[in-house]
């Protein structure tokens, strides 16, 4: 079966005029976000649960069931003393190689192998959520067991968080509510069973990465997201939109009578024998159990959907308006026909692609999952019925509301170390609207429009909405996303097609793909349905690495990685091919340490309904993580971009050009912060030009700075056999690497952020938006494969008329044909910034721009705020005044 | 050729013009208004100037001045007496506390910063505008720039004064797009007074301009509050414009910032005081409707 389903990129045929009228704001939607805006967040356990139970189940003894409990007990004890700040007792690690070798003596080789126990737990899983309509939605299909629900996932990296249940509902940022009934069944019922097959604890043990642990915990150098799950794809949604999931079912069915045929039967015979301990065996067995996994995963979410559909006819019977009996009757009837088969109406389609998704989320922890071209595979259902008369443009705008409803429930479960790292509660899925057909036309249409106006009227913190611009995009369109972005919220994101198209193709995709680009997550652009690009894998602070370059090897004093013993590099030159070097040891201890945790992936956590949904798996028998689909990447993300270019300059300025110091002496003047230099200190920050400030030499460093990381990154391959790519984003990681992170030559204090994506410095840029801007477009993108984010914050003020809209139209577009492959615009009034830092509550809404993605503000850590505050202010005040 | 002096390029500026545009201040102006807005455009030379609040007192100064102008600790650290703004203590000095105003420029170096936001002025329809001070002064300059601008394809717009004589002016019109013509007193009585200066140039120069064709001209009254905003000087400014075959006229919000400027320069003004009133605002713009002038919005 070749690619079942090209992306559907319908020529546009003019957006009609009345997908523009003024649209009056819809009832049901204004309810739904002030109860989505009301609930309060909560600890989902539901998944972990049905896991431990199930896994409890399977074990064969009453003695191997204490075991494993005491296992935990002391792993709980250790993780406790570790997150404590206490060494770990050196006798954790032998205790628990003993205690692992008698847990697979007596329980290791499970009856079936892995993979096929993980569907069958989904699918007993499945069986088990509650079902939970809530006020006036036209859509159903739950993320967890609760509204707002951040779902704890044992088998990645869920008991990291053990020690700090207990004060979940009361931390300071991001406090989720749990019962002490949920903490107690974690701990008796949960963790026992799955933390030692859990992705975390295999990937910590393995040999290749010893110094892992301490790393993972100290996050200064790197930070590592895939021990939390499968992450940062956009499944095959069209396909399953179009054809459902028992047809995908049946090509699993195929695949497993063909295989069947074609494999020696003795093969078959040995069972479970020769399997190693994840059951994982030759390679013909796995082929046949991955199969075997999906066809039992599709099966189980078919039946989830059939629950739904009876539930639902219940409620409706039970429901005490008419009105709302006949949208239930209609929800349950059109629950019967998808995702199972293949929708026929809009409406159909939509709950088609929101189920799938949610249940994927019962999988794994999913980051970033994304719906790709949502407006170009939808369209064809929203036309046909639009014709047939059985949907109106208002409809289709409550419904995609409702949709955007769904998307905005998840939150990730983050223990409180990672909060600073990725601050704002974001899961980041992304929808992408606008664009190009794969022959060049503008793909822009009427469900591109109304889709940003259900957003509009919802305005809530997530799904992200990416919106592709290039030459020919329609002005309507345009002039309606800088609409949508003056009144905040900092959405849509824009992306430049003609940029990004021949950045996908310089690293290998084919044209007709590159075309069909969408984004996952915040700003990953690849190709969509038939990718695993792992984009948001891991964050690398660059300029670590460059303080390594710097010290030999010491940073502020302390060792950090081996010494050269190098003199002082003659030149700058030289200098440069040492930070070459030691970017290049940094980059390789995170791909070894990726490299283990994808492996881990595929050995012990295997996602086999994510595969049956994802381009290319089931052709090639592989489940996605062992490289099943179409194309494979990994990405890494550098940070601190602004500040190793500017480190760069100064370094250069002072010590090479000048000879004003040795490199010796300016380390040990930044090593102390600066301290007792105060009037140099000045002199960098004010003299010496920066990133940001469109000057030749500090772009050019920028540049060569991105140039260096993709050729250090795209070195490196992935166990699934694919590259690992380069991206220029940071979440919120700028702030927690920052925070651990000594005085930079550039001039950066300790622990201030380091600059965010490709952004200038906070205030560095002085030259005005424009003068960033070039900035910015000087960085080559062909270097830019897993995509960047350059925040520009505007007053709403300046924003808020026609004129003022026309002027941003004029930046994005002037960014863009200068070389810009992306831009969010922030459109905040710092005044209202400043106000919800001290009065929480009257801002409950207030959706802000952070990096890739927006968050609510009362989300964010306070040193998160204060950034976004500073941002703003430096931003506002530049230049507008003319 | 001459340089230019100037003391400022300023990128993304949107109330210059239409789009986004850079304006380039020159600097030198002949009138001596005392509201201007930029009181560091007037002396035609390089100027210095002391922002207190920057310095860190790293002495750094003290030991470069050639002529020992430098007063330690003072909050007018410059003795203005003896300076000759060579710059060179600016040019040091880490905390950007001191700083030279007015720096010559050639024209590629001019037309090369300018060129830089090329890509803004095409996608938003700006441009390049000329500032001051009075450009005009530098004719001879302007005279070799603006054709360079045109083979650029720039779009130029000229904010002036007026106050000089038509032929510094006539020879720059074809590389011209846009003029804003600043007309300050409906009378010569009144710019003799706060402007330190006859009209005699500046009516006939506005006289001139508004009778030809291009470039297309706007009139721009910088409201001052009290001096030129009460009802018979609207209604005089209103007469005059008629009789210019003026309809449209743009208005200017009065802006008190400059008076923080004052303490760091060597100037002798004085603050005014005085603070923008929208209600009056509001009259004004009544009262030239009813003349039968509209007022564009800014
Ligand atoms: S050089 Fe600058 S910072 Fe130092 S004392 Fe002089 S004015 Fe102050
Ligand atoms: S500009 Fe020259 S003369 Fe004036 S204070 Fe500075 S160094 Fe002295």
């Amino acid at each position: 079966m070749q690619v079942d389903v090209p992306s559907v990129t319908t020529p546009r045929a003019g957006i009609d005029e009345r997908a523009f009228d003024p649209l009056p704001p819809i009832e049901r939607l204004g309810r739904l976000r002030g109860d989505l805006l009301a609930a309060p967040y909560a600890l989902c356990t539901q998944k972990a649960e049905s896991l431990g139970e199930y896994l409890e189940g399977r074990s064969r003894s009453a003695f191997a069931r204490a075991l494993q409990r005491a296992r935990w007990r002391a792993y709980r004890w250790a993780l406790g003393r570790a997150s404590s700040g206490g060494a770990r007792p050196l006798w954790v690690r032998p205790l628990d190689t003993v205690l692992r070798g008698v847990d697979r003596l007596l329980d290791g080789a499970h009856r079936e192998p892995w993979i096929v126990e993980l569907a069958r737990a989904l699918a007993y899983g499945l069986e088990r959520a509650p079902l939970a309509v809530h006020r006036g939605e036209l859509i159903v299909g739950n993320l967890t067991s609760v509204r707002l629900g951040a779902a704890l996932h044992p088998d990645y990296s869920g008991h990291l968080l053990a020690p700090e249940l207990r004060g979940l509902s009361t931390r300071a940022v991001n406090p989720l509510q749990v019962t002490p009934e949920q903490i107690a069944a974690l701990d008796e019922r949960v963790f026992p069973f799955c933390f030692a097959r859990s992705v975390l604890s295999r990937a910590l043990l393995a040999q290749s990465t010893p110094r892992l642990a301490e790393r993972l915990l100290d996050g200064r150098a790197f930070v590592l997201t895939q021990f939390s799950g499968i992450s940062h794809l956009t499944p095959d949604y069209p396909s399953v939109a179009r054809r459902g999931l028992s047809s995908i079912a049946a090509a699993i069915g195929r695949e497993l009578q063909r295989f069947e045929a074609t494999t020696p039967s003795k093969r078959q015979r040995l069972g479970t024998s020769t399997e190693n301990e994840d059951g994982r065996g030759s390679p013909g067995q796995e082929q046949r159990a991955f199969l075997r996994a999906a066809l039992i995963a599709c099966e189980g979410a078919i039946a989830h959907a059939r629950r739904w559909s009876r539930w639902l006819a219940l409620l409706a019977e039970r429901a005490t308006s008419e009105g709302r009996r006949t949208e239930l009757r209609e929800l349950s009837q059109i629950c019967r026909r998808v995702p199972e088969f293949g929708a026929r109406t809009f409406h159909e389609a939509l709950q088609s692609v929101w189920l799938t998704h949610a249940m994927l989320h019962h999988e794994s922890f999913q980051h970033g999952i994304s719906f790709g071209r949502l407006d170009q595979y939808l369209y064809p259902y929203y036309r046909a019925d639009l014709e047939a008369g059985r949907l109106t443009r208002a409809r289709a705008v409550e419904l995609v509301g409702c949709f955007l409803g769904k998307a905005a429930e998840g939150l990730p479960l983050f223990f409180e170390r990672a909060t600073e790292f990725f601050s704002g509660m974001s899961s980041a899925s992304g929808i992408t609207i606008g664009g190009t057909t794969p022959s060049g036309e503008d793909a822009t249409n009427e469900l591109s429009v109304l889709i940003l106006r259900a957003y509009d009227q919802m305005r809530l913190r997530q799904p992200n909405i990416h919106a592709r611009f290039h030459r020919s995009s329609d002005p309507r369109f345009r002039a309606l996303c800088y609409q949508t972005l003056a009144r905040g919220g900092g959405i849509p994101a824009l992306f430049n097609d003609a940029v990004v198209v021949p950045s996908l193709m310089a690293h290998g995709v084919a044209p007709r793909d590159a075309a069909d680009y969408s984004i996952v997550g915040c700003a990953e652009w690849g190709v969509p349905y038939r990718s695993f690009p792992a984009a948001g894998a891991a964050f690398v602070n660059v300029p670590f690495a460059l303080l390594l370059a710097l010290g030999d090897g010491l940073v502020a004093g302390r060792r950090e990685a081996p010494a050269r013993g190098e003199a002082e590099p003659s030149s700058f030159d030289e200098l440069l091919a040492r930070f070459r070097e030691r970017l290049r040891d940094l980059i390789a201890e995170v791909v070894a340490a990726n490299n283990e945790i994808e492996a881990a992936h595929r050995s012990i956590r295997p996602t086999p309904f994510l595969s049956a949904v994802v381009g290319g798996c089931v052709e090639r028998r592989r489940d996605v993580t062992a490289g099943g689909a179409r194309y494979n990447s990994s990405g890494i993300q550098a940070v601190g971009l602004a500040d190793c270019a500017d480190s760069l300059a100064v370094v250069e300025q002072l010590v090479f050009r000048e000879r004003r110091l040795s490199l010796g002496e300016l380390m040990r003047i930044v090593d102390a912060n600066f301290v007792g230099h105060e009037a140099l200190h000045r002199e960098i920050r004010n003299r010496i030009p920066k990133y940001g400030e469109n000057s030749e030499r500090s772009d050019q460093l920028a540049r060569w700075t991105v140039r260096l990381v993709d050729e250090v990154v795209s070195a490196f391959r992935n166990p699934r056999g694919g590259r690992y790519l380069a991206g220029f984003w940071s979440m919120t990681t700028h702030q927690g690497f920052g925070r651990r992170l000594g005085a930079l030559p550039s001039g950066r204090l300790a622990a201030e952020p380091l600059a965010n994506g490709i952004s200038p410095t906070n205030g560095w840029d002085r030259r005005g938006p424009t003068a960033s801007l070039l900035s910015a477009a000087a960085i080559e993108p062909r270097h830019i494969a897993n995509g960047c984010v350059l925040n520009q914050s505007l007053d709403p003020r300046f924003i808020a008329d026609e004129a003022g809209q026309r002027v941003v139209d004029g930046l994005v577009r002037g960014y863009f044909a200068a070389g810009g492959a992306q831009l969010q615009l922030n459109v905040v009034d710092p005044a209202v910034l400043i106000d919800a830092k001290r009065f929480p509550e009257r801002h409950r809404g207030l959706v802000v721009r952070i990096s890739g993605y927006s968050a609510y503000f009362n989300d964010l850590t306070e040193a998160m705020k204060d950034e976004l505050i500073g941002r703003t202010l430096h931003d506002c005040s530049c230049g507008v005044g003319g | 050729m001459n340089p230019a002096t100037i003391f400022d390029v300023q990128r993304f500026c949107l109330h210059d013009g239409p789009g986004i545009r850079t304006v380039v201040f020159f600097k030198g102006c002949t009138l001596r208004c005392v509201f201007c807005q930029n009181p560091e455009s007037i002396d035609p030379r390089p100027e210095m100037a002391f922002y207190p609040e920057r310095c860190i007192e790293c002495r750094a100064c003290l030991d470069v001045c050639p002529r020992d102008a430098i007063r330690e600790g003072d909050v007018e650290r410059i003795d203005w007496s003896s300076c000759d703004a060579c710059g060179r203590c600016a040019a040091l000095c880490p905390a950007e506390a001191l700083r030279q105003i007015g720096r010559r420029v050639s024209a590629s170096q001019l037309l090369a910063e300018v060129l830089a936001d090329r890509a803004f002025f095409d996608s938003s329809g700006g441009g390049l505008t000329l500032s001051g001070g009075e450009p005009v002064l530098q004719s001879d300059f302007l005279a070799a720039f603006l054709p360079l601008c045109k083979t650029k394809g720039l779009h130029v717009l000229l904010e002036t004064a007026g106050n000089y004589r038509f032929e510094k002016i006539e020879r720059l019109l074809e590389w011209i797009d846009e003029l804003f013509f600043d007309f300050k007193f409906p009378d010569s009585a009144s710019y003799e007074r706060y402007s330190g200066s006859h009209s005699r140039h500046i009516e006939e120069n506005l006289e001139r301009l508004a009778a030809r064709q291009r470039p297309r001209l706007t009139v721009r009254i910088p409201l001052i509050p009290g001096l030129n905003t009460t009802d018979d000087r609207i209604d005089a400014f209103a007469a005059r414009l008629r009789q210019l075959g003026i309809a449209r006229v743009a208005l200017l919000d009065y802006n008190h910032l400059w008076e923080a400027k004052l303490p760091r320069l060597h100037t002798e003004r004085k603050p005014l005081r005085l603070h923008r009133d929208q209600v009056a605002r509001q009259r004004i713009e009544e009262r030239f409707r009813f003349h039968a002038i509209g007022v564009a919005s800014n």
